[in-house]
């Protein structure tokens, strides 16, 4: 390995870290400057992610769906699409394993868990099969298509455990008919649930393992499969792409597939493997999230992975923080931005902490290619 | 070129101030937990209460807001401290629930409020799991009887029937309307059920022009523009009493009604929740009245007959449910109002008249 | 692409007749009994649509301003609820002063920091050469985390601007009161359309801003600074951006509520796409989404349908999504958007 290989490294693991430090410094003014005390809002944060068995099982519960919700983002991005639509997409996903989840009484669980989870990711790739096919044949773009199926998601979704209105309406079809008023489904059966890898009260589920290996699985197929080639091609010139031969509308629609099959994925993992039913209070917030955990892995990902960790680690010790410090936990989000601000934009860290760049070759993340083609 | 260096000096000192700092704290920091709470714990027998909001603020002007000031009140008749004795956590995300319970748990509280219909599994998981812990569930109704967790419940039906009776009798053309909150939260439904039959109760030809927010649940309380928009276009419609009830949307069409041209004279408005002329002084040109629940008090009385009676009420616990007084209107609603509403207000405590909803 | 344009002209004509028509119609003749046509023409449906438009059309400009001279602006919302938040504390802050100066105190404030946040996207884009997608993201976030983090939920803010009759115009039936009863910033939203129309398509600054945008190259070369108007008309972005929030603030609600955006910058994301990045096709297409918010509440209000609100609740998104894939055929953005520009010979 020569020293410039070696530079280089350096250089890709000094600007994240500077970034992230700098963020949480600039955290502190802020919150020095409003009468907060800084040093005990970090102290409980670190207490509620990394300070007990406990936290570190929060940590690792609140990173899960992020990797999977990030991937999506980050596929999508590959192939110069911007999936605004995770969080629909994580909706559906979890709507769709419940379905599975609560019928089926009696299949033994090697059929019925895959089954399930299966159900969530055709759910999640029939919403995103949507935009990539209408971009592809109508024009219409998908930051709009995913931006609306993300609220015809969820008013979907609530309609399928609704309990019935007050105007005479039929209730939905997953409601639970022993829950009187309430609006939510049953428990899905014994036998579609995730086990655990540690049980309560640390409650960590088999679905990290997943989402772990679906960042493998993702890594091998955008950087080590002519798939991956053609999808980053068309994301960098689809121009270029279509005289190379690359069937450019494919691409996107299968793109768009997997990104909704990765998020509607997450969906089913939360919800076999944590919540064991839905109920309209569970939102898609992860899902936009996963725009920022796209962004901060700069589509990679492996830095999706460590990205996921990372926001997984500021939401746990969230609550933590403003019990212990009465910090409001809000400045969890002004410390996100930053970071993500920071690793963006690498001019801003070499030159408050006077970097040189070890070569031209590595320049600021670029993942849009604008809303042309 | 000097001014980057300044920068660059600047920034410098502060991440050398925090190192310091940090070095400092780096003992005390690997054993908080431990350091906060065993002399507590050890101590007589002493009171803590910890209240876990439902998605959204403490101070919401709405029912975070009336189960933390029935915190506050018993805490202060216990000469608790704040911060230490009692105190709340915000819930960030739905799915944080059992983790903001467990924080109280791990940190040695022994009352814990949960407000909101939505923490109801997450409390009877709780209160399962550690039978020594008191729970109040605000909003929850227990259709199994834990002897640690009382389900503190109101007939919002009937006070929202009082509202409706009310509404119909001030109405002068026959239109009146709710903006409501969702209908996937139960004692919503309860007040818009309540509220249209005892406008019916009055005047079986009233309309009623009503409506649940459109979106998903966590928005749904929260959207004061919706709020204010839905309330202008049913003034738009002739309506001229508008209820709103639904956290700050309500809140929104209820200030929509009070800067609307003839408020107060011509078109009022109906809180919720709370007596809402002290909560919502923005909205007194308009408000004559508010369906009240009782969550202030009832909490209060909850805490307190725990904390001196030892006592840890099982199952539903029903607070009081009322119009709140009429303020500034106290003259100008009629003598005959006043007295129908005493009348359907007797007759629904002594069960003769029912709101016919939830049958 | 000139022939499509024609046509849609068309379209939204005859559309706007229609309308004209159906609302005297529906609502000063017998035709009022029926109930349908009161839900799709009644004064309230129309009112509300005007209403819900607004903080679209502001949105929607503000990315016109921005995309046409090449910056990618998706940090809309997070500039709008900025605006918001400066709007309710100057309001707050001055509740003491007169009515009037301390609306328009919160106006001005609005606008400070929208273009502020504007002055941050236009820096981290073009000086820090940020990607300008990130960059829109870390203006969301940003927005949302600061504003819930200094929100002091005990202030209140008192009053709100009221509607202003336009004399003479105002007495005119069902228009009137539709169009010329409204408060201030209402009619600042529509003249704006108007004046950034003219701007962008009849004036030097429009063309030299929208070369920047096609073929940044061609305008430096006859001596346009490039990165100058960026940052320009990035700034003016944000500040109508700020203008929605304080439209939000100060003439709808009267308060501050986290979020209370509530995804409307989005939405004019897609509005000004819907509208191929033209201030009155935006506004065409804001109207269309505000008429269908007023649909789907009118038919909730008047209870004639058994159908599932929830399904009467996408009728927005679902009449979006069927117009953006339906009759708009494909758009075409500003071509040099989202790229650098560094003039010849420069580098770090």
């Amino acid at each position: 390995m020569s020293l410039s290989t070696l530079r280089r490294i350096g250089y890709m693991v000094l600007i994240p870290t500077l970034a992230v430090f700098s963020a949480l410094l600039l955290g502190a003014i802020v919150m020095w400057i409003f009468g907060d005390d800084p040093l005990a809002a970090y102290r409980g944060l670190w207490t509620g992610a990394f300070g007990s068995p406990r936290a570190w099982s929060t940590t690792i519960r609140k990173m899960t769906p992020l990797i999977l919700t990030g991937l999506s983002v980050a596929v999508a991005f590959k192939a110069g699409l911007f999936n605004i639509g995770a969080s629909g997409q994580f909706l559906i996903g979890s709507v769709c394993s419940v379905a599975v989840g609560v019928n089926f009484e009696g299949l033994p669980a090697f059929v019925h868990l895959p089954l399930a989870l299966l159900a969530g990711v055709a759910g999640g790739v029939a919403w995103g099969f949507i935009p990539g096919v209408l971009k592809v044949f109508t024009g219409a773009h998908e930051v709009i298509v995913t931006i609306m199926l993300n609220y015809v998601a969820s008013l979907f979704a609530a309609w399928t455990v609704y309990a019935g209105g007050t105007q005479g309406q039929t209730p939905g079809p997953l409601w639970d008919r022993t829950a009187g008023a309430i609006s939510r489904t049953p428990e899905v059966f014994m036998s579609a649930r995730l086990p655990w890898i540690v049980p309560e009260p640390y409650r960590i589920h088999w679905g990290v393992a997943i989402a772990l290996l679906m960042a493998l699985i993702m890594w091998w197929i955008i950087f080590k499969t002519t798939l991956g080639f053609s999808t980053r091609t068309v994301g960098a010139n689809s121009k270029a792409a279509r005289y190379a031969g690359i069937n450019v509308r494919w691409i996107t629609i299968l793109t768009m597939m997997i990104a909704g099959g990765l998020a509607g994925m997450a969906g089913a993992i939360e919800t076999l493997g944590l919540n064991h039913r839905f109920a309209p209070e569970f939102t898609g917030g992860v899902g936009f999230q996963g725009i920022t955990v796209a962004l901060l892995g700069q589509t990679n990902p492996i830095g999706v992975v460590l990205a996921a960790f990372l926001l997984g680690a500021l939401e746990a010790g969230a609550a933590r923080m403003q019990f212990d410090s009465g910090v409001a936990a809000d400045i969890i989000q002004v410390i996100q931005a930053l970071v993500l601000a920071f690793v963006a934009a690498p001019l801003i860290i070499r030159q408050i902490y006077r970097i040189r760049k070890p070569s031209d070759q590595i320049e600021a993340t670029v993942v849009s290619t604008g809303w042309g083609r | 070129m000097s001014n980057k260096g300044v920068t660059v000096l600047l920034s410098m000192v502060l991440v050398l101030a925090l190192l310091l700092s940090a070095c400092t704290v780096a003992a005390p920091a690997g054993a908080p937990a431990a350091q906060t709470q065993p002399p507590a714990a050890e101590a007589a027998p002493s009171i803590k209460i910890g209240l876990v909001t439902d998605v959204g603020r403490v101070n919401d002007r709405s029912f975070n807001q009336s189960a933390w000031e029935g915190v506050v009140q018993a805490a202060q008749q216990l000469g608790l401290k704040e911060g230490e004795d009692y105190k709340y956590i915000e819930t960030q995300d739905s799915k944080d629930y059992a983790d903001n319970i467990q924080q109280f748990i791990d940190a040695g509280f022994n009352v814990i409020v949960t407000v909101g219909f939505a923490l109801g599994e997450a409390t009877i998981a709780a209160a399962k799991e550690n039978p020594d812990i008191y729970f109040i569930g605000v909003d929850q109704f227990q259709t199994e009887v834990l002897p640690n967790l009382t389900g503190l419940v109101f007939h919002e039906d009937q006070s929202g029937f009082l509202a409706g009776a009310l509404a119909a009798q001030l109405s002068k053309t026959g239109i009146i309307a709710a903006v409501l909150g969702t209908d996937l939260v139960p004692p919503v439904v309860a007040f818009k059920e309540g509220y249209e039959a005892g406008a019916r109760y009055i005047n079986p030809d009233i309309r009623i022009i009503s409506t649940y927010h459109p979106g998903e649940i966590a928005q749904a309380f929260t959207d004061p523009e919706w709020g204010a928009a839905t309330a202008k276009q049913a003034l738009d419609q002739g309506a001229d009493v508008i209820f709103g009830a639904g956290g700050i949307t309500g809140n929104g069409a209820l200030q929509e009604v009070a800067s609307a041209p003839g408020a107060g004279t011509d078109v009022f408005c109906i809180g919720v929740d709370t007596d809402q002329w002290e909560t919502l002084p923005a909205a007194r040109p308009c408000l004559v009245s508010s369906a009240m629940k009782m969550i202030t008090p009832s909490v209060t009385e909850l805490i307190l007959k725990y904390a001196n009676e030892g006592v840890m009420t099982a199952g539903n616990y029903f607070g009081g449910a009322a119009l709140a007084p009429f303020h500034d209107f106290e003259d100008k609603i009629p003598q005959e109002v006043k007295d129908k509403l005493a009348e359907i207000a007797a007759a629904l405590e002594d069960g003769s008249l029912s709101t016919g909803y939830g049958q | 692409m000139q022939r499509t344009l024609r046509v849609t002209s068309y379209i939204a004509i005859a559309l706007v007749v229609f309308f004209v028509l159906m609302a005297f119609l529906v609502n000063l003749t017998p035709l009022s009994e029926n109930t349908w046509l009161r839900v799709f023409f009644s004064v309230s449906a129309l009112n509300f649509t005007l209403r819900a438009s607004v903080p679209l059309i502001l949105g929607a400009l503000c990315g016109i301003l921005c995309e046409r001279t090449g910056i990618i602006n998706i940090g809309i919302e997070g500039m709008m609820l900025a605006g918001a938040f400066a709007a309710f504390v100057a309001k707050t802050s001055t509740n003491h002063w007169p009515l009037m100066p301390s609306l328009l105190f919160g106006v001005a404030i609005a606008l400070l920091v929208g273009g502020l946040m504007g002055l941050l996207h236009a820096i981290f884009s073009i000086r820090y050469r940020m990607d300008q997608i990130i960059s829109g993201t870390v203006l969301i976030i940003l927005a949302g985390g600061v504003s819930a983090y200094l929100f002091d939920r005990n202030a209140v803010a008192q009053g709100k601007f009221g509607a202003v009759a336009i004399p003479g115009l105002s007495q005119i039936p069902v228009l009137g009161e539709v169009l010329f009863t409204n408060p201030p910033l209402t009619y600042t939203a529509l003249i704006l359309v108007v004046v950034i129309h003219i701007g962008l398509f009849y004036t030097r600054w429009g063309l030299r801003s929208r070369a920047c945008g096609e073929h940044p190259r061609a305008a430096d070369t006859v001596g346009v600074n490039v990165n100058r108007f960026r940052y320009m008309n990035t700034v003016l972005g944000g500040m109508l951006a700020g203008l929605a929030g304080g439209f939000l603030v100060l003439e709808a609600v009267g308060q501050f509520q986290e979020g209370m955006t509530a995804g409307r910058g989005f939405i004019s994301l897609a509005a000004m796409i819907f509208g191929n990045w033209m201030p009155f096709g935006a506004m065409g297409a804001a109207l269309l989404f505000g008429y269908t918010q007023a649909l789907q509440n009118e038919l909730l209000l008047a209870g004639v349908t058994t159908v599932p609100r929830q399904f009467v609740s996408m009728i927005p998104y679902v009449v979006t999504i069927v117009a953006v894939s339906g009759f708009v055929g494909r758009v075409r953005p500003p071509a040099a958007e989202g790229k650098v520009y560094e003039t010849e010979g420069e580098s770090e």
